[in-house]
């Protein structure tokens, strides 16, 4: 307990110094402000956005981030209320009642508990992380090779589980990104695979490149299919404060959805994903009237929004203490951490105290910032979101390339961008989900060199993963998730979830 | 879904070659997954005979060619010419990409936000990015 104290008064002291909480601001309004743009979820946002962080030193880059992240996530749920255009798959449930609230005029409650539940959730999801992030780094480095990867087998089923559409699409987009993952030199003999003869696959197909072809620029191909239909709230957005009785309303649905969303964000494999579903799903379950639902019921925004950012928050517990990315978001951070010369994983803790902690610190601070900053600015987002997309897409177009140029200096990477664009816009037409196969390009690098270390201590034998009770649990889990996916029953109820 | 299937073919003949591209030792995890993924996709593509799937939406042209074009443009120029020419050149390309261009509108536009990440990513942020090496030498 003291040490929960003390570590956080270490963090906050880093957090709090004048540089850092000038870069948590930057980050929070620059990412609220690309966010917001329809179509830009935080993925996109974050990979155009990264080379701002180059400059700053180590843990102040990661705070900056950090609040980019939050603010992408809130600049998404910001378009999701007024224009009813999603950024990512998480807002999807804020667009039903969020956007319902926004025509009946009450566009600036809707925002305003939208912000108070992202930082009730961020506060809680800050204390869990702080609290359990240090036991879980002692537990992480008892894990051997064989652990390692189970977790990471167990982290794609629930990948598989958790994508929408049919289960065997989503295993044929995990098994592209574990392919596209052996590009580049192998690990132990550097002998090149898969490059096609092209020098600059050499070192294999760059993450942010990837991230940002398949979601920001295949993204922009599928908005300007479709002819200008966005109806951006007219008129005034009403108060910003929730009334009491609003607020009293609120306060089941947001407690209950951080506590959802808290425990589905540790899970691997994007389990942040299902959280405002989940929660949408239960407040409209407990409510006395579900009829409400759908038509503006103020529970359908504050719960969905809180389980969202809790989840968002503590994705990064398995970030930060086992090193595995569980979600594509937290997969750039850890390109952006590799830049700086991070390599997450449980040893950041113990080398560089004030960065962990520095930065979960900062976000907390990012959160109340993003409730302190956004308020006030919701007039410019919506003029913002009232220019024309024939305008926006080209501004958006640019940032991309000068953001993917950025990362390497190299042009190269600016025409794999615009050829995993073209990817993208054939997966998303044919019903692929790219978000599966991200995840498995992000884990198969880790993957492989688990594999390969385990096999060779068990000294060639597959028996080591199933002679070592934890690798065998977790690897059994994973078979589990994706067999209970397939069954009959689960798979009608799984596609009445989605649906909703 | 007929072009789905075709898709789909094409897409195992061409993952299978090059999945036994590696040598021996390290090619043996590509080839695995490249095999599985042949696999899957036989699986789907069976799936899809004896099924019918939902239609496949409608395809454009219009989008994909002019965005592809205008990052291509922008990675050629930037280097050479630097971000002075690429900026506008790529915005120029990609106008028509919508179905809605109005040229002068975009031309503005292209030297404004140009303009605009000059200033914020060269002179605020110092980021290696050439403005105009014909013109100042960096």
């Amino acid at each position: 307990m003291f040490d929960l104290i003390g570590n956080l008064g270490l963090g906050f002291a880093t957090a709090l110094s004048p540089v850092n909480l000038l870069l948590a601001f930057i980050g929070c309004l620059v990412g609220t402000l690309i966010g917001v743009l329809p179509g830009i979820g935080p993925i996109a946002t974050i990979a155009m956005l990264l080379p701002l962080t180059f400059k700053v030193d180590p843990t102040g880059a990661l705070i900056m981030l950090a609040g980019i992240y939050y603010g992408a996530q809130y600049g998404g749920s910001t378009t999701a209320i007024l224009v009813n255009i999603p950024g990512e798959a998480t807002s999807v449930v804020t667009t039903l009642d969020g956007h319902a609230m926004a025509r009946k005029g009450q566009a600036g409650i809707a925002l305003g508990i939208a912000a108070i539940a992202s930082f009730f959730a961020g506060t809680v999801a800050t204390l869990i992380i702080a609290a359990i992030g240090a036991p879980l780094t002692k537990l992480a480095l008892l894990f051997g090779p064989a652990e390692y990867f189970g977790l990471m087998v167990l982290g794609l089923g629930l990948a598989i589980v958790l994508a929408r559409g049919s289960v065997l699409k989503a295993c044929i987009m995990v098994v592209f990104g574990l392919l596209l993952a052996t590009v580049g030199q192998d690990l132990e003999t550097g002998q090149e695979r898969l490059t096609l003869g092209f020098d600059d696959l050499a070192d294999g197909i760059d993450f942010a490149v990837l991230a940002m072809g398949v979601f920001g620029i295949a993204e922009i191909l599928r908005n300007l299919e479709s002819p200008e239909a966005r109806n951006v709230v007219r008129g005034h957005i009403g108060r910003l404060l929730p009334s009491l009785a609003d607020l009293r309303r609120s306060f089941g649905p947001i407690v209950r959805a951080t506590g959802l969303g808290s425990m589905l964000g540790i899970l691997p494999g994007n389990g942040a994903v299902l959280a405002p579903f989940a929660s949408y799903t239960l407040e409209k379950k407990l409510a006395k009237d579900p009829s409400r639902f759908g038509k503006g019921a103020i529970e359908g925004v504050a719960g969905p929004e809180a389980a969202n950012n809790a989840g968002a928050q503590t994705a990064f517990i398995p970030l930060l203490t086992l090193g595995i990315p569980p979600n594509a978001v937290m997969a750039l951070m850890v390109g952006a951490m590799t830049i700086h010369g991070v390599i997450p994983g449980p040893l950041v803790m113990t080398k560089n105290p004030s960065l962990f902690w520095g930065m979960i610190a900062s976000m907390w601070i990012g959160n109340l910032m993003l409730l302190i900053i956004n308020l006030p600015l919701i007039g410019l987002w919506v003029r913002l979101l009232k220019v024309p997309y024939r305008l926006l897409f080209i501004m958006i177009l640019l940032f991309c390339c000068i953001g993917i140029y950025s990362i390497n200096n190299n042009p190269s990477d600016v025409y794999f961008m615009a050829f995993f664009g073209l990817v993208g816009y054939v997966l998303i037409k044919l019903g692929l989900e790219p978000a599966p196969m991200l995840l498995g390009f992000v884990l198969g690098r880790l993957m492989e060199e688990k594999l390969r270390q385990a096999l060779a201590l068990s000294e060639g034998s597959f028996m080591t993963f199933v002679e070592r009770p934890v690798s065998a649990a977790l690897l059994l889990l994973a078979l589990a998730v994706v067999v209970i996916a397939v069954l009959p029953a689960v798979r009608k109820g799984r596609e009445e979830a989605f649906q909703e | 879904m007929v072009i789905a299937v075709a898709l789909f073919a094409f897409w195992q003949a061409a993952d299978l070659p090059i999945g036994t591209l590696g040598g021996m030792g390290p090619g043996m995890l590509p080839k695995s997954l490249a095999v599985l993924f042949g696999v899957l996709g036989a699986l789907l593509v069976l799936g899809s005979v004896f099924e019918a799937g939902p239609p496949l939406e409608r395809w454009s042209i219009r989008g994909p060619v002019f965005v592809a074009l205008a990052i291509v443009a922008f990675g050629l120029t930037v280097r050479p010419l630097g971000l002075v020419v690429a900026g506008p050149v790529a915005i120029v390309i990609a106008a028509p990409a919508s179905e809605e261009v109005r040229w002068v509108e975009t031309i503005v536009v292209g030297v404004l936000m140009t303009a605009i990440c000059v200033g914020l990513f060269k002179f605020a942020l110092g980021l290696p990015i050439p403005l105009a090496p014909w013109l100042m030498g960096y």
